[in-house]
């Protein structure tokens, strides 16, 4: 590191700072004895975290909708997006180069614009929000990063490894499965894991997809943060910043290389 | 080399076609028709007991000369274009260091920077709430320096401090990606030529990672304008931008029409910026060409 390497380290620290005390305060919060958002803590006690068990309100918000909702959206939206990825890197077709910029719009265009215009189509359609709109929705969100990954993957590979496999004989699609498949393990991993997270953090669009039976994780913290705010909420955020920080960490230590957005 | 074995090309367009049929449907049904159809909606007329009139009108649009809506627009398009010029002064420090750190430094630096990223926004809401809440950090702070109890919360600043927290990666990422490809010895030529650390900045970096900061500043600038969550937590009925605006009208007040034309505004607003951005960002890529 050079460029004033002293006052840089202290702007990079100071920066970070900024990143995690927001997030450092609510785990803080999370243990307090009283039930205001006092820090520092006057002691330390896991009465919230009882509190928010004892609740149905949350569990099922936790379990039956957001890990549910989460692992329904990674499976088909990395069924979609890696057969889109395929074709894209390994077929010839016209209108491919269009299609490449189609599959990512949802990421360009605001998340609330695709929550409102989703929200009118549903109720258009006559389907009240239920949890097939909300993994509906969460699907759509989530496949431009199946599609960046599994891309990034494919075009990575040394395609002679399975010209081999042809040469010996085997069929384009038996290489493509033996050969091919088990190298873009990580890539296929990660997006299963993106595509996990972008449903289990997102608001924007649940806000107008979920209904009072489907509430998910951080639409319950939105209402409860409006209108009763005790410590609670901050166990709830603390179980998804802990959660979240494994996942992220894990992806790390399998790739042992940064992972990209 | 050896010669694959190729079946015949119109085989394989049909199989490339099959493989993004799929998704390219479901896009077409899930984006583009509830697109399509706000649009339409934006210039029907308001009804009270149904969705919208299909009776064709353009008052939707009239409203904008409200001083209210002028208002919001202008609060809203404000906002993003601070937070923005925030990120861009947290992110240029932050992404030099990443690019140029230690392989283990670096690892951790980007753990604590995608964490965040990927806790939900309303989690971080919660953290600014906690932190200039009546009984939070900041105010302990201020009070043990003597200074009265301060209200901080449900003001610009408070909404700007949490997009500026929520958006900063979106600034790093394509920033860190910019700068990595600036061969460290162009710094140092600089630096044998007599420039200092500022001068480095200004000559070398910033010139060569400007596609990544008008990629990232492109990025802050759409997610700002469009935030809703920050705001109506932050800001609470003080600070509004139009994404909330859009929210109750759906949800509160049921005027369809009117939340499909701020629907509309919100999509020229950011996606007419982001196609500039876009087009001058590849125009600077070409007429700057990195070494």
């Amino acid at each position: 590191m050079t460029l004033g390497s002293k006052s840089l380290a202290a702007a990079v620290v100071g920066i970070y700072g900024f990143i995690l005390l927001p997030l450092i305060v609510v785990v803080g919060v999370s243990f307090n004895t009283s039930s205001r958002f006092d820090f520092p803590p006057e002691g330390l006690s896991l009465r919230w975290y009882h509190s928010l068990f004892d609740q149905p309100s949350f569990l099922h918000a936790f379990l039956n909708v957001s890990v549910a909702a989460g692992l329904v959206t990674a499976v088909v939206a990395t069924l979609l997006g890696g057969l889109a990825a395929v074709a894209l890197v390994r077929f010839r077709f016209p209108g491919r180069g269009f299609l490449e910029a189609f599959f990512l719009t949802p990421l360009v265009v605001p998340h609330i614009l695709l929550g409102a215009a989703l929200y009118l189509y549903f109720a258009r359609l006559r389907l009240s929000a239920s949890f097939a709109t909300l993994v509906i929705s969460h699907i759509l969100i989530a496949t431009p990063y199946v599609v960046r990954n599994v891309f990034a993957g494919l075009v990575g590979l040394d395609p002679r490894i399975e010209e081999a496999a042809v040469n010996l004989g085997a069929s384009r699609f038996r290489a493509f499965l033996l050969v091919a498949l088990p190298q873009l393990r990580s890539s296929l991993v990660s997006s299963i894991v993106f595509a996990f997270i972008v449903s289990f953090s997102d608001i924007n669009v649940a806000l107008f997809v979920s209904g009072p039976e489907t509430t998910t994780l951080p639409v319950y913290l939105f209402s409860q943060i409006q209108w009763q705010s005790d410590p609670s909420v901050a166990a709830a955020s603390t179980i998804q910043i802990v959660l979240v920080a494994l996942v992220v960490a894990g992806l790390q230590k399998v790739f042992r290389a940064r992972i990209g957005i | 080399m050896t010669a694959i074995v190729q079946p015949d090309r119109r085989h394989i367009a049909l199989w490339g076609v099959a493989l993004a049929a799929p998704n390219a449907l479901y896009l077409t049904l899930v984006l583009l028709i509830p697109l399509g159809m706000v649009a339409t909606y934006s210039f029907f007329t308001y009804s009270t007991t149904g969705v919208a009139l299909p009776v064709l009108t353009i008052a939707n649009y009239a409203k904008l000369g409200d001083p209210y809506f002028l208002r919001l627009i202008g609060r809203t398009v404000g906002i993003a274009v601070k937070t923005t010029i925030i990120c861009i002064f947290l992110g240029y420090p932050l992404a030099y260091a990443l690019a140029r750190a230690r392989p283990t430094l670096a690892t951790l630096g980007f753990f604590l920077l995608l964490t965040p990223l990927m806790v939900s926004p309303v989690v971080r809401a919660i953290g600014w709430f906690v932190l200039l809440d009546r009984n939070g950090l900041v105010n302990s702070v201020l009070m043990y320096f003597g200074a009265d109890r301060q209200e901080l919360l449900f003001n610009e600043p408070a909404v700007l401090l949490g997009l500026s927290h929520l958006l900063l990666p979106f600034m790093v990422l394509p920033l860190v990606a910019s700068i990595e490809r600036i061969p460290p010895n162009v710094e140092e030529a600089a630096r044998n030529l007599g420039a200092g650390g500022l001068g480095v900045f200004r000559k070398v970096i910033l010139p060569l990672s400007l596609p990544g900061l008008v990629s990232g500043a492109v990025l802050v600038y759409v997610e700002a304008a469009s935030a809703f969550v920050l705001p109506a937590l932050l800001g609470g009925r003080f600070v509004r931008m139009i994404g909330n605006e859009v929210f109750d009208a759906l949800l509160v007040s049921y005027n369809i029409p009117q939340a499909s034309m701020l629907t509309v505004m919100l999509i020229v607003l950011t996606i007419g910026v982001l196609g500039t951005g876009l087009a001058l960002s590849r125009r600077g890529t070409v007429g700057r060409s990195a070494p």
